[in-house]
């Protein structure tokens, strides 16, 4: 090999914070989508605080009813759009190009585009809060003709979320092409780890379902702006294409904000029960099941407007259940007959089961139209979405920030603490969310800045803020943990957690180019091969 | 308790504790659903509501069981490596076949019960027209429209408009169907009273209806359900209930205050009165 000979810039260090803002690396990237939706996490957070303030007693004057709408609006928005969607973006970039043994991402320079898309976005969302007529109060759904009458914070709210829409479809094409693409050798799609299958699933239902929501959002900022009248019945419009157009994006986004949340719980089970996942394909046919029915199910949000036929979306809302059922089955027969450790990754992980599996119990009322005709748009509502996005999604979001903590930043969180944080924050969480059904079969609707104390309410309202506060003392221990684990030095072996995929079969934290070399890879879980080459194998 | 050995210890811990949330999960949701509605409907929708949540707690029971029992059953004891077993055949088939038949259980169950509630409209059904704005109600009756004991020559609407400080009251007879035509001209409403488990949405620019039957008398709050701007939370109102002769006075006297010189006066009936 002929040598050549090339300039060398010796002497010059870019400063770190350029060096960040300037990366490509899917890892570093990774890292800011961590660090800034945790950052929003907070935020929605404290958002969710005054919330549950002004809920806990009856006729409170906490917040004014303006402000309340506010406050909600942007929790939601918060939540949804700059945590819970692009946190699984920022477990992805970490992880799918380590997972499936590849250096990069397809794309890196899009890569980033996506991720610097976020933050402009995050502050013109909130900017709402100082301009004239404060931010977006329409709800998350943001439905018409409510839309149109607020103040200047909605456009800016339909700007942010177009632009975070762009972001993630982007993203979405860049990870398809990075699996279909850039597995390693030997690496077979049914081979793919499971995290990167609901990944991929994820990112086809963005790439489809994101561009009908930002069309829908154009057409409402033009109906705001421009004389349109596609939302407004006196103009020929209609109020309820909204709701279909807005559905058809946000049922499969709600598919978005959980499944990726599925395959990081579907990577801890295995390893700490020291088994293979159970049903690896009934796991990923149910995760392409989840994402087609997701695209037929929108219209079970709007029962109530006397519009939908009924028949046909109360029965493949409840058909839905069937590949969610699948999934429960397939995280039991891994625990089962398993060898079975409870380190902190796994308690959240299981704390995932168990609430996830409340959270498909409680969908089914409103499956069953009559019922929904009760519980629609009241607390029982809510409960049910925190059952899943919360008690699902954020406590995978925690599982998997233990459980690849040692990878990503070479160092371990606290056991101690950890636990003590999983049992402060399921306790809270089932304190804050469980009365909100009892809340709900009692008539008390979702979105009320107020409630009269004659309603009787205000004891299970009481009860819930109690949970929610209890669930953010719970942030407190895990604060301290990673304050501790940043003190000590990066001390962590590749694969402290005996796992199974690829990202442990490098350094923690890994090089900049990935791996030094693969191991071959002959199942889903080739550092279980690996170990064990030689052994007996059962089956 | 004491004399137990560690593991039973845990075992009967934990089996008190799950048993202790199921039961509270179920008398929690039994004593808020009471009771289960005043009209017809109601009642078919709260034996649905019965039936789903039955069916629920079986699964979240049975589950739950599972799951406790694993984590404590196949807890890591040793070094030792576990069979490895990846699934099979006929597992996964049961895996989707469970769930296939509790969905369509579950589904027809609630489309004839939904069938049963909608085969309800009849032509000579008292009608009531409800028009949501922000933020309270009107409630307007037409003289002719008044179902049993109604004038076919009356002429003229007595009507019953709210404000957010002043809760309207919406006067119906019991034991009698009573149809509700919805409507809006700002924002979408929803017509929401607790005590017949349904609500129904007011969308500007079409009319929703439905019919209910009460079978009690006596005063329900109920209020708006869709987000609908500032004081949406005050957008309450009260369903009046009362026996027909009682509804006859009551149109007599609205009709003889509000139509008598001619005018329609508002915010007669309201809650302030
Ligand atoms: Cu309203």
């Amino acid at each position: 090999m002929a040598t050549v000979a090339v300039p060398q810039l010796s002497g010059y260090h870019r400063p770190a914070v350029l060096d960040w803002i300037m990366t490509v690396d899917h890892k570093r990237l990774g890292i800011l989508y961590l660090y800034f939706t945790l950052f929003f996490f907070a935020v929605g957070g404290i958002l969710a605080l005054l919330v549950r303030t002004q809920l806990a007693v009856a006729d409170n004057s906490f917040v004014g009813n303006d402000a309340y709408n506010q406050i909600f609006t942007m929790h939601a928005s918060a939540m949804l759009f700059l945590f819970i969607i692009p946190v699984w973006a920022g477990f992805g970039n970490y992880l799918v190009p380590l997972q499936i043994g590849a250096a990069d991402m397809a794309f890196p320079r899009i890569n980033a585009l996506s991720f610097w898309m976020l933050p402009p976005a995050g502050i013109l969302m909130f900017a709402g809060f100082i301009v004239d007529g404060g931010a977006a109060d329409g709800g998350w759904t943001a439905y018409s003709p409510l839309a149109q009458q607020t103040g200047v914070g909605m456009d800016m709210w339909i700007i942010a979320v177009i632009v975070l829409g762009m972001s993630s479809t982007i993203g979405a094409a860049n990870f398809l092409v990075t699996m279909f693409r850039m597995r390693a050798p030997g690496m077979t799609m049914f081979r793919m780890p499971i995290f990167c299958w609901t990944m991929l699933v994820t990112a086809l239902l963005q790439l489809l379902a994101t561009p009908v929501l930002a069309a829908a959002l154009v057409m409402l900022f033009i109906d705001r702006n421009y004389g349109g009248q596609f939302f407004d019945p006196n103009g020929g419009g209609n109020v309820v294409l909204w709701q279909n157009v807005f559905w058809f994006y946000s049922h499969p986004a709600v598919y978005i904000m959980i499944l990726p949340g599925m395959g990081i719980v579907s990577e801890i089970l295995p390893v700490f029960s020291r088994k293979p996942l159970f049903g690896y394909k009934a796991f990923v046919f149910a995760t392409i099941g989840i994402g087609g029915l997701g695209f037929s199910v929108w219209a079970h949000h709007m029962f109530t407007t006397g519009s939908v036929l009924l028949p046909f979306f109360g029965f493949m809302t409840f058909m839905i259940g069937v590949p969610t059922g699948v999934k429960i089955f397939n995280w039991l027969g891994t625990l089962w007959g398993g060898s079975i450790s409870f380190p902190t990754p796994m308690l959240f992980a299981i704390g995932f089961v168990s609430m996830f599996l409340i959270g498909g119990i409680n969908g089914t009322y409103s499956a069953a139209v009559p019922v929904d005709f009760a519980l629609h748009d009241t607390y029982f509502v809510v409960a049910h979405i925190h059952y899943v996005l919360f008690g699902g999604s954020v406590f995978a979001v925690f599982g998997g920030l233990y459980y690849w903590f040692p990878k990503i930043w070479g160092r371990q969180l606290n056991e101690r603490l950890g636990k003590l944080h999983f049992v402060l924050m399921f306790v809270g969480f089932n304190v804050a969310f469980f009365p909100m059904h009892m809340l709900g079969l009692d008539g008390m609707p979702r979105r009320i800045a107020v409630y009269a104390d004659s309603a009787g309410w205000e004891a299970l309202n009481m009860l819930s803020t109690g949970g929610a506060f209890l669930i953010a003392v719970s942030m407190i221990p895990f604060l301290i943990a990673v304050v501790m684990a940043f003190m000590r030095p990066k001390d962590q072996p590749d694969d402290p957690w005996e796992a199974n995929t690829l990202e442990w079969a490098t350094t923690s934290p890994p090089p900049d180019y990935n791996f030094d070399s693969l191991p071959p890879v002959r199942s889903e879980r080739p550092l279980f091969d690996a170990r064990h080459s030689g052994e007996e194998q059962g089956h | 308790m004491l004399g137990m050995p560690l593991r039973r210890r845990l075992r009967l811990l934990v089996a008190t504790v799950t048993a202790a949330l199921l039961a509270l999960l179920a008398t929690g949701t039994a004593s808020a659903i009471q009771p289960g509605g005043i009209t017809d409907e109601a009642r078919l929708m709260n034996d649905l509501f019965w039936i789903v949540t039955i069916a629920g707690l079986i699964v979240f029971g049975l589950v739950g069981a599972a799951l406790v029992y694993a984590m404590i059953r196949y807890r890591r004891q040793n070094d030792e490596l576990p069979p490895q077993f990846h699934g099979g055949g006929k597992i996964e088939a049961a895996m989707v076949g469970v769930p296939v038949l509790i969905v369509i259980g579950l589904f027809t169950i609630s489309m004839i019960i939904l069938v049963q509630i909608d085969d309800k409209a009849e032509d000579e059904a008292l009608t009531i027209d409800v028009t949501g704005f922000q933020f309270s109600w009107q409630f307007a009756y037409n003289l002719n429209d008044l179902g049993t004991n109604t004038d076919p020559n009356a002429e003229g609407t007595i009507a019953v408009i709210g404000t957010p400080a002043n809760d309207p009251i919406l006067y119906m007879p019991v034991d009698e169907p009573v149809e509700f035509l919805l409507k809006s001209n700002d924002v979408i409403h929803s017509f929401y009273v607790k005590d017949f488990l349904y609500k129904l949405d007011l969308i500007p620019g079409r009319v929703n209806s439905f019919t209910v039957t009460a079978r009690e008398t006596g005063d329900f709050s109920a209020q708006c359900a869709e987000l609908c701007g500032t004081n949406h939370a005050l957008m309450r109102f009260i369903v009046r209930v009362v026996e027909r002769d009682e509804f006859d006075a009551w149109v007599a006297a609205e009709a003889a205050r509000q139509l008598g010189d001619g005018a329609l006066v508002s915010a007669s009936g309201t809650q302030g009165d």
